[in-house]
Formats: C-alpha cells, sequence, structure tokens
C-alpha cells in the first residue's frame, strides 16, 4: 500500500511527509524498525541483513559530489570483482534525492549494483560515514570491520594522484575473505561531508 | 537551558555557542552586548552570498564548469563544511599566484577574512539570516559572452573521454577559419562540457603543421604539447587561452591578431575523465575588427629544459634561467608552464637601477589549474632589465602529484610524465620609428642566442636566429645557423627549406636546389618547397624542371596566383606559349594585380604583334 503510493507520487515534499508520518509511528510497519533505509521503491531493507553470508560493502555516494562520481567505473569494477565474496550496495545519504533522480544517475554512471536511500542515516550511523565517496565492509555477523576511503586517489580536496597508490577498501575484502586481519580498520576518506546534508 | 547547551560545546567553542543561543532565545538580561544576535553571527544573506556570488557563482552555475551549482542558500548548505575545507586550503577558488607579485586581472584569491567568514558559517550552524540582506543574484549571459561572432566554428570530429583513468590531452584543428586576411579581436571559445575541460590553449597554426599529427584529416590528435611549426617570423605574440570561469579576453586598442587564408587554428585541451564516458566536440566563435592591427606584441620564453633531468627521489630541484631585455617593453601577460613534480614558480624582475620586483609567485603550483596572467597594469620593463625565472620540483613519493610511481628519473619532455620548465611573456616592445630595426626582431634574436647558449641542441633556436638573420640581410651567417639546426635534424623539411631559400638568395643556386629537393622529396604535399624549387631551379635556366616543380605547387594550391604565374613564365621560357598564355591568365583571374603575370603576358602579347 505505501510503497504504491509513494512509486505513484514520486514526490519529494510527498515522501518527507510520509517520512514523518513514519517516524511518528503512525503507519509503521510492525516487523521492521522504523529506521531503515529504503530502495527506489520505499520498500525498507537492511542490506547488512539480507546479504546472508556474504560480506556487505556499502559505499556511500552523491549524484552531485563530483569526487563520488569520478570513483563511479572503480567502485562498479570492485562490485564485480567481488561479487561472489561480497554484495556491494550504493547508499544515498541526500534525503530530497529523488528515487527517480537516483535511477537516472545510476543509468549515467554505468552501476548495476542495488541503490538505497538513507533517509534516516541510519546506515551513515552503522558505517561511522563521514563522506562521499566512502565505503563500509560488515561481516556476516553485521560487525563493521572497515569504513573509510575507498583508495588513496585523493590526498586532499582539490589535490589528486595521477594513480591510488594504496586500496584500502580492496585490501579489506581481500584479507577478510582470506581470513587475514587487515591493517586499518579506517582511513579517512577525501569528498564531499555528509553532515553538509544534515 | 543556556548552561546544559554550553556544557556540551568543547570548550574551544563555548563562546560561540552561547552566541547561537542567545539569538535563537533573545531574552533579554543586561550583561549582554546590545548588538547581538544577528550582528555576531555569519549568515548566508550578508556575509557568504556576496562573496559566493562574486568568487565561486561565476563557474558553479549550471551549465558552467563547478560539478554543482552555487547560487542558492540551498546550494551553499549542501556543500558548506566543504567549501569552508577546500577555501581554507585555497585550494578554492582556483588561484595560483600569491599577492607578492603583481596585481593581475580576475584575481579570484579570497582574503583571510573571507575565508574565516565560512568556517564561521559552519561553526553558527549555516544561519540563512534575512532575507532582505541579500544582494541581488548574479546574472549570468547564455550563449556567446560578446553577442553573434562573425564565423563559427565547429571540430571536425568529437572526442570520446574514457570514464576513468588519468588526464587526457587532445588536439582539435579548425581548418582554415578565413579565406582572407582579417585581424581578430576576440574568440570565444566553447570547450562542450565545461565540467571536463581544465583549460585550453589556442594556437594559429600558419603553416599547416598540425595536420601532419592527425591519422585522418579532421580526426585530431593526443598530445599534451603542442609545438607548431612557422616558417615565416610571426608578429602576432598573443595568448589564446580558456580557462573555466573565464570571459572571453576582448583585445584591447591597437592589438589585433591576424589571420591568413590557410591558418589553422589548434585547440589543445587538458580533459579529466568524469566517471562516465562522455564527449566534446569544441566550438568557437570569431569576432573580427576593420582596424589593422598597430601594435604587436611578442611572446618571450624563458626556459631550461635541458637543465631539467631530476634524480629520482630528488624533493628540492631547482631550475632556472635568466635573459636580459634588450630593448625596452611593456609586459602584459604571464604564462608559466611545467607539468606534476613542479612545486614552486617564481620569476623576478631586475632593473639596470639595481631594484627588484617579483612579477610573479606560485608558492604552490598545480598544473590544473595553470592559465594565463594578465596584469591589471601594463608594467614597462626597461632596456637593461634582467627576467629570472626559478622554478622548484619535488620528485620524491612525498610529491602525490608524482606520475611516477615509485619515482623515476625524470627528463624534459611533452608527456605527462615529463617535465618543463617553460616561462611565457606577453611584451609590447616600443613602435619602431621609420629606419630603426624592429625592436620584436631584436628580442627574438637576442632570446634565440640565448636559447643557443643554454642549450646548443636546441633546434628551434638554431632556426628562429638564423630567420632573424636572413630579415637582416645577415644571410652567411643565417646559413650557418639553418646549417646548424640540419645539423641537429638531419633532412628536416622546413629546415632544408629554409636554408634552400637562403642560399638562393645569395645565388647559391647548385646547393639552393639540392636542399630544397631534399625538402620536396621529404614532405611531397610541401608547397613552399616545391615552390622554391622551381624559382632556384628556373633562376639556374632549368625551365622544364621548374615548371614540373610549379606544376605540383599548382597541384598543392590551386588558387595560389603567384605560383601560376611563375609556371606560365616557366613554359614562356621554353618557348610552349599556348601553356604560358593559359597559366599566365588564370593567375590574372586569381588576383588580377599580379604583376610577373601582367608583365609576362605583355612581353608575351608584344612579342605575338598583338597590342
Amino acid at each position: 500500500m505505501m510503497q504504491q503510493r509513494l512509486r505513484a507520487a514520486g514526490l519529494v515534499l510527498f515522501w518527507l511527509a510520509v517520512a514523518g508520518a513514519l517516524s511518528a509511528g503512525k503507519v509503521a510497519l510492525q516487523t521492521i524498525p522504523r529506521e531503515f533505509a529504503e530502495d527506489l521503491d520505499g520498500k525498507p531493507v537492511d542490506p547488512i541483513a539480507s546479504s546472508r553470508g556474504a560480506l556487505t560493502v556499502l559505499v556511500f555516494i552523491r549524484t552531485d559530489c563530483p569526487i563520488s562520481n569520478r570513483y563511479a567505473p572503480e567502485i562498479q569494477r570492485l562490485s564485480q570483482e567481488f561479487r561472489k565474496q561480497a554484495k556491494f550496495w550504493l547508499i544515498y545519504p541526500e534525503r530530497a534525492e529523488s528515487p527517480l533522480r537516483i535511477r537516472e544517475h545510476g543509468e549515467e554512471f554505468h552501476y548495476t549494483m542495488p541503490a538505497l536511500r538513507d533517509v534516516h542515516h541510519s546506515l551513515v550511523t552503522r558505517a561511522e560515514a563521514t563522506i562521499t565517496p566512502e565505503a563500509a565492509v560488515f561481516e556476516r555477523s553485521g560487525k563493521l570491520i572497515y569504513h573509510g576511503r575507498i583508495d588513496n586517489w585523493y590526498e586532499e580536496l582539490g589535490r589528486s594522484r595521477a594513480k591510488p597508490t594504496t586500496h584500502e577498501l580492496e585490501d579489506a575484502i581481500r584479507k577478510t575473505v582470506a581470513g587475514e586481519t587487515i591493517s586499518a580498520a579506517h582511513a579517512n576518506a577525501v569528498g564531499c561531508y555528509i553532515s553538509d546534508l544534515k | 537551558m543556556r548552561s546544559t547547551a554550553t556544557e556540551k560545546m568543547c570548550a574551544g567553542i563555548v563562546a560561540m555557542a552561547i552566541l547561537v543561543i542567545v539569538s535563537e532565545f533573545p531574552v533579554v538580561g543586561e550583561w549582554r552586548p546590545r548588538r547581538f544576535p544577528d550582528a555576531a553571527r555569519v549568515t548566508f544573506s550578508r556575509d557568504i552570498a556576496p562573496i559566493v556570488f562574486r568568487s565561486c557563482a561565476p563557474c558553479h552555475h549550471s551549465g558552467e564548469a563547478g560539478p554543482f551549482p552555487l547560487v542558492t542558500y540551498g546550494d551553499l548548505k549542501s556543500h558548506a563544511r566543504q567549501i569552508a575545507d577546500i577555501t581554507s586550503k585555497r585550494r578554492m577558488p582556483p588561484w595560483l599566484p600569491s599577492s607578492d607579485g603583481l596585481a593581475m586581472e580576475e584575481d579570484s584569491h579570497l582574503s583571510e577574512e573571507q575565508i574565516a567568514k565560512f568556517q564561521k558559517w559552519v561553526t553558527d550552524g549555516t544561519p540563512e539570516g534575512d532575507a532582505a540582506e541579500l544582494p541581488p543574484a548574479p546574472k549570468f549571459a547564455s550563449g556567446w559572452q560578446l553577442g553573434q561572432p562573425d564565423v563559427i566554428l565547429q571540430a571536425s570530429s568529437a572526442f570520446t573521454i574514457p570514464a576513468s583513468g588519468t588526464d587526457v590531452y587532445w588536439n582539435f584543428i579548425f581548418r582554415e577559419p578565413t579565406q582572407s586576411s582579417r585581424f581578430v579581436k576576440a574568440i570565444e571559445i566553447r570547450p562542450g562540457d565545461k565540467r571536463l575541460v581544465h583549460h585550453a590553449n589556442l594556437l594559429v597554426d600558419r603553416a599547416e603543421s598540425a595536420r601532419r599529427e592527425e591519422k585522418t584529416p579532421g580526426s585530431g590528435f593526443a598530445g599534451m604539447e603542442l609545438q607548431i611549426e612557422s616558417e615565416s617570423f610571426d608578429p602576432d605574440g598573443h595568448f589564446l587561452f580558456w580557462k573555466p570561469g573565464s570571459a572571453p579576453v576582448v583585445e584591447p586598442p591597437g592589438l589585433a591578431l591576424r589571420l591568413d587564408p590557410g591558418n589553422d587554428l589548434v585547440l589543445n585541451t587538458h580533459l579529466q575523465p568524469s566517471g562516465k564516458p562522455e564527449s566534446i566536440q569544441p566550438t568557437m566563435g570569431i569576432y573580427f575588427t576593420h582596424e589593422p592591427a598597430t601594435k604587436f606584441p611578442v611572446l618571450l620564453q624563458l626556459e631550461n629544459d635541458r637543465a631539467l633531468d631530476i634524480p629520482a627521489g630528488e624533493a628540492n630541484f631547482m631550475v632556472s634561467d635568466q635573459f636580459t631585455l634588450p630593448v625596452e617593453v611593456q609586459l602584459l601577460a604571464i604564462y608559466p608552464h611545467a607539468h606534476y613534480l613542479c612545486q614552486e614558480m617564481a620569476a623576478i624582475a631586475r632593473f639596470p637601477d639595481g631594484g627588484e620586483k617579483i612579477l610573479i609567485h606560485i608558492p604552490r603550483w598545480d598544473l590544473n589549474w595553470q592559465a594565463v596572467f594578465r596584469l591589471a597594469q601594463p608594467e614597462r620593463l626597461p632596456s637593461g632589465t634582467t627576467i629570472v625565472m626559478r622554478y622548484r620540483y619535488d620528485n620524491s613519493a612525498r610529491n602525490s602529484s608524482n606520475p611516477n610511481t615509485p619515482p623515476q628519473r625524470v627528463k624534459a619532455g611533452n608527456r605527462a610524465v615529463d617535465e618543463m620548465a617553460h616561462l611565457w611573456l606577453q611584451v609590447l616592445p616600443e613602435t619602431p620609428t621609420a629606419g630603426e630595426r624592429d625592436p620584436r626582431m631584436v628580442l627574438q634574436e637576442a632570446l634565440a642566442r640565448h636559447h643557443i647558449e643554454n642549450n646548443p641542441g636546441d633546434f628551434a633556436a638554431h632556426y628562429n636566429l638564423a630567420a632573424m638573420l636572413l630579415a637582416r640581410g645577415a644571410t652567411q651567417e643565417a646559413v650557418e645557423q639553418y646549417q646548424a639546426a640540419l645539423e641537429l635534424r638531419a633532412g628536416d623539411a622546413t629546415a632544408e627549406n629554409a636554408l634552400g631559400g637562403a642560399l638562393l638568395a645569395v645565388q647559391r643556386l647548385g646547393e639552393a636546389v639540392a636542399h630544397l629537393s631534399i625538402a620536396a622529396k621529404a614532405r611531397p604535399d610541401y608547397f613552399d618547397a616545391h615552390y622554391n624549387l622551381g624559382i632556384a631551379l628556373a633562376t639556374s635556366e632549368n625551365f622544364s624542371a621548374a615548371a614540373q616543380e610549379f606544376a605540383t605547387a599548382v597541384k598543392l594550391r590551386p588558387n595560389d596566383a603567384n605560383a601560376e604565374a611563375n609556371l606560365g613564365s616557366a613554359f614562356a621560357a621554353m618557348g610552349e606559349i599556348p601553356k604560358a598564355m593559359k597559366h599566365l591568365n588564370r593567375a590574372l583571374e586569381l588576383d588580377p594585380e599580379n604583376r610577373l603575370a601582367k608583365e609576362n603576358l605583355q612581353t608575351l602579347r608584344g612579342a605575338a604583334g598583338k597590342p
């Protein structure tokens, strides 16, 4: 019922009104916690619980962040290379971003992984994400084992290397799959601040 | 309420926290300063918008280079911390020169006070403030910035930038924008999607030399650095440069760029992958003027590429050059250029009276934001002023821009992994009085000698010096310099042709024919070589061989009146009168004033007893 209304309306204002109603508990679905991220049809999704056995990788991006956009081919490459070991999700923390715009953005940048709108920033909180682009790797138990930059391509805002020389996300996935401990559980990312969206 | 809130804040921002609370809960107590609450907070409407409208919005609005708009409160709020961060590091707005050099046009650097405002706006909670205080939003013209151009050109094919990878350098050729000699007042370059183009340099190619780089005509070609060949002394020293947010430059009174038939324009673009494949097909609008140029600036290049041999890991490598001006000039613009290892640049003027002035100082070079810096006011540099260029390079792993991992030994070159140490100055010498030697030539000759001193292996310097010597009649020395150039690049068609021309001028006909033949053979579609070879052969009274060369020249340029007139004259000398008449008449069709054709036709008609 709710999903249908959302899909039909597709309007940000309307959606925010529903979100407000949700958090007020008026139309809350009983079995699903109210602060879950939603897929592009408005259906609440817990990507970590639903990844069933595989590692979960959340990649936080924005449609208007030039740095996360420049990372699109690399994010897509990693999601393909590790498709057997890890389930990748694109997480859009911008509440005002419509599902329509997110679909367009995914097509523009040739993303093939599922996208979620983190309207309550519940995933932002769980992944301790502060920047787009930023990745978070969760074990099947739900434990956060790595969060931070994808690699060191950007040294700081406005300054990037020709090529990255360290690959933190890739290393975190590889080592976890191999049963090794990863060297650092966090590395600062460079990009657009998620807190600018609050 | 107040105390609870302040307790949560860390000590450093307690004062600010109080101010915020005060403004939201204006319960007035006597101890509070009276101006509060509004004056203490940085608001978008009053404090941020005026900075943003001037310094950010010109690039950050729809259709421009900025990746997101920065015009409305919502735009600013959703990037507030990012802006505070990037402005505090002085990465935005992109402006390389520090304020210890000469004042420049379009100086977009922010003051310390402006940078602090962005910081405080964030700590104040990014308030919008009173909308009544908002200045009017800037208006940006859509379409051509200078009105409808006289000629609009489009690159003949688009170029696709890959989704990822390192930056891409691509060159587009705009063929023959004009069919008659015209003076250009302004060129507006529209590189295509401006988010993808870091900057673009436009060069005038008077010798169709860039066309030789294309795989198929119109395809364009890759390359970071562009070397345009010029066989004649080119008096038009203009920078034609595009960078995001810049208005097209209209040349000041008296200055204009000459374009002749056969000239091409070559756009050298620096492109950055955006994350998805993108296609660009630049266009440009040309604005002509009826007023011919009366002032002729010169582009002076200081460089010391030969000194560039940077050991791997060397973090502090200096390269310098200095050149003493033989004539007085007005400095108009500066274009410093290096690649990814360069960290710092300075150009200093040492005056004959012992004084010194920093012309430009770039404390943190960033190739991505290179630009032509135009002086706010021309700077007088008296004769005898020494220009000193000092560049510093970091070839260690600590330099995150280092294109080599691990660092490699780096020398000068045209690729992104090579380095450069160039400083271009646009200067305007005094207009020469009658009988006086053109100061531009004095400058060019001195500069060519300086470059040879720096680097005896500099082909272009020997070639340029020869051209200057030839122009002032020092033919013997010119021949020696062309020969020196050819020792460095044996068989180079352009230099062989020029040497042949110089030998022809001193009537060393046999040698002239030999060198021109090499040039014509090296490049069969080289009009000048065939034409000059024709002249040399005709002067040697070998008319049938001359006719062959002129015929080839006519084939290469069917509308060249001189080639037709010479072909006709060669036939006349061989006694082939009908062929001679045909080509001489054709020459007059192309140019009714062609003297050679007129005179020879007259002679032929006289000989035939016709009036």
